[in-house]
């Protein structure tokens, strides 16, 4: 099964391989390009955000920015990473899926000596390292883009500030393979779940801005995703988001296994 | 013990029909056609037995395993080919073949290459530059590669050239002399007679009769068309024969249908001097009068 296991996750690696470097290269360069600027604008920057509005800075957790790596998280790693790396993670783990079923791929997968549990699982642990090599390569030209400029970026904070975007987007994964039990539409899925990641960052920034609504940010999974880049990785935060991530998989995978796949 | 045994199997589609009490048994090494028209309910059986559908109720055993709680030890040793066979446009050929090899266990891509070969098949070139016949020749290699001891073939011929549906119908005969058992469904009577040693009629989601393939087309009614060198008193006698329906003459050419026994209408026949005569097979539709009376 783990042999199995290991063919299925290098199959949905070799057919996604352009979408590896379709999401990694533009992260990445926008990254390594913030990162790149902020010597030239660091001094103009920090008079700007003395200039916002309170509640602004606290919506999206912007303090000083006279660090490239508190530049980094509000320009990228508050907003646009995760959001886009949850996306990413719902197209990737639909891919193995519905993605397969409207093919007539998931139909010669399933002539072969292989569950649906299996694939659901396979799909996820793809997912989580198709996620994790365009974080790599993210974090890789934005270190880049530092030693270019001489930014200084510590490379260690930027590990734990992209690593942290993985947890979270496990969770859209899981939820995409929730999806699978309802519907084998890719749309569907990647539309149903998308709306899921948007709703979410919606509540946690409500909930941050307004202090009577926060108990509303336990609703989000957001509320757990913190400022790894200046605080680091909170491991309780990690793990426990990825083990809600897991068991979301496993839900999705037991309802996959009891639907009926139609022609 | 039969290979495949289904009992009252029924599949509803919420108020929608699939199948419905479908009793059957398909034995070793036998070539077993589900035949019927289009929406008939061929395919929703096929997908009930390989568990892609799950029944409303009834069951279904295969290799006397449960086809759902046994499903994986079962598709380990079948070979199967969907309805309007597909893999992904990007994917070649050999990349799924090399993926199911691995999956089943198979050293190497097993007959693949030599089947390619065969069947004339690109196995490099990616799906999706394939017209619907080369596809579907892919999705053949793909269901017997492992040499397989149960092969499930959906509409197996369908988008192939006539050339290569023969060369598909002698691969099912020596599949059979393998010992491999064979369970095909079609909407083609010629294709089914060619290599089916029984066939299940299906029609509205229901079996509604199992008959050999030779007993099936004895029953159903042919048509035959005579020409007679000189006038004669044929008709008459015919007319007297049973099974014999629809007559028609005019201009020294004589037609009807027959359905049964051909014995006493050729020993008609024979009386007279006759220069043409035709005798075409029943159509699907006609087979279908059989069993219906003309109900449709």
């Amino acid at each position: 099964m783990t042999a199995q296991l290991g063919e299925l996750v290098l199959t949905h690696l070799s057919d996604r391989r352009r979408s590896l470097l379709a999401w990694g290269l533009p992260l990445g360069l926008w990254s390594a390009f913030i990162v790149m600027i902020f010597p030239s604008v660091e001094g103009a920057l920090s008079k700007a955000v003395q200039n916002y509005p309170t509640g602004l800075k606290e919506a999206f957790g912007i303090g000083e920015l006279t660090s490239v790596e508190q530049y980094l998280h509000a320009e990228l790693l508050s907003l646009i990473v995760p959001l886009a790396i949850g996306y990413l993670a719902v197209r990737a783990v639909a891919s193995g899926l519905t993605g397969a079923a409207e093919s007539g791929r998931l139909d010669v997968l399933l002539s072969a000596p292989v569950s649906r549990p299996l694939l659901a699982a396979a799909s996820f642990a793809a997912t989580a390292v198709e996620v994790a090599i365009v974080l790599v390569m993210t974090v890789l030209l934005t270190g880049l883009g530092s030693l270019v400029a001489g930014a200084h970026l510590s490379l260690g904070s930027a590990i734990a500030g992209y690593a942290n975007v993985l947890p979270l987007a496990l969770i859209f994964a899981g939820l995409g393979i929730v999806a699978t039990g309802f519907s084998l539409r890719t749309s569907v899925v990647t539309g149903s779940v998308a709306g899921v990641l948007v709703t979410m960052y919606v509540i946690d920034l409500i909930g941050r801005l307004d202090s009577d609504l926060s108990g509303i940010r336990y609703l989000s999974v957001f509320k757990y995703y913190g400022n790894a880049i200046e605080e680091g990785i909170d491991p309780v935060a990690f793990l426990g988001v990825t083990a809600v991530a897991v068991a979301l998989a496993a839900i999705g995978a037991w309802l996959f296994d009891r639907r009926d796949l139609a022609a | 013990m039969p290979l495949i045994e289904t009992e009252m199997l029924t599949k509803r589609y919420g108020a929608k029909r699939g199948i419905e009490d479908v009793t059957v048994a398909v034995e070793a090494g036998e070539v077993f056609g589900f035949l019927g028209p289009n929406g008939a309910g061929k395919t929703t059986a096929i997908r009930t037995l390989l568990d892609l559908l799950h029944p409303t109720s009834g069951r279904a055993r295969i290799f006397g395993l449960d086809s759902h709680r046994d499903s994986v030890r079962i598709r380990g040793r079948l070979g199967n080919l969907p309805g309007d066979f597909g893999y992904g446009r990007q994917s070649t050929g050999r990349e799924a073949l090399r993926l199911l090899a691995r999956l089943r266990g198979v050293d190497g891509l097993g007959r693949g290459p030599e089947l390619a070969k065969r069947f004339h098949a690109d196995l490099d070139r990616p799906l999706g530059q394939l017209s619907r016949g080369n596809r579907q020749k892919i999705g053949l290699i793909l269901a017997t590669f492992h040499s397989p001891e149960l092969l499930i073939l959906d509409e197996p011929t369908s988008g192939l050239d006539p050339l290569m549906q023969e060369e598909f119908l002698t691969l099912v005969g020596e599949e059979r002399r393998r010992g491999c058992t064979v369970l095909l469904s079609s909407h083609e009577l010629d294709e089914v007679e060619r290599v089916c040693d029984r066939v299940g009629i299906v029609r509205d989601g229901r079996l509604i009769a199992v008959e050999r393939i030779h007993e099936l087309l004895g029953r159903a009614r042919r048509t035959a068309t005579l020409e007679l060198a000189e006038p004669s008193d044929l008709v008459g006698e015919l007319r007297t024969l049973p099974g014999v329906t629809d007559l028609e003459a005019a201009d020294g050419k004589v037609s009807f249908k027959v359905a049964g026994d051909l014995d006493p209408v050729l020993r008609a026949i024979a009386k007279r001097h006759v220069t043409d005569m035709e005798l075409t097979h029943p159509t699907l539709e006609e087979v279908f009068l059989t069993y219906y009376g003309g109900g449709g």
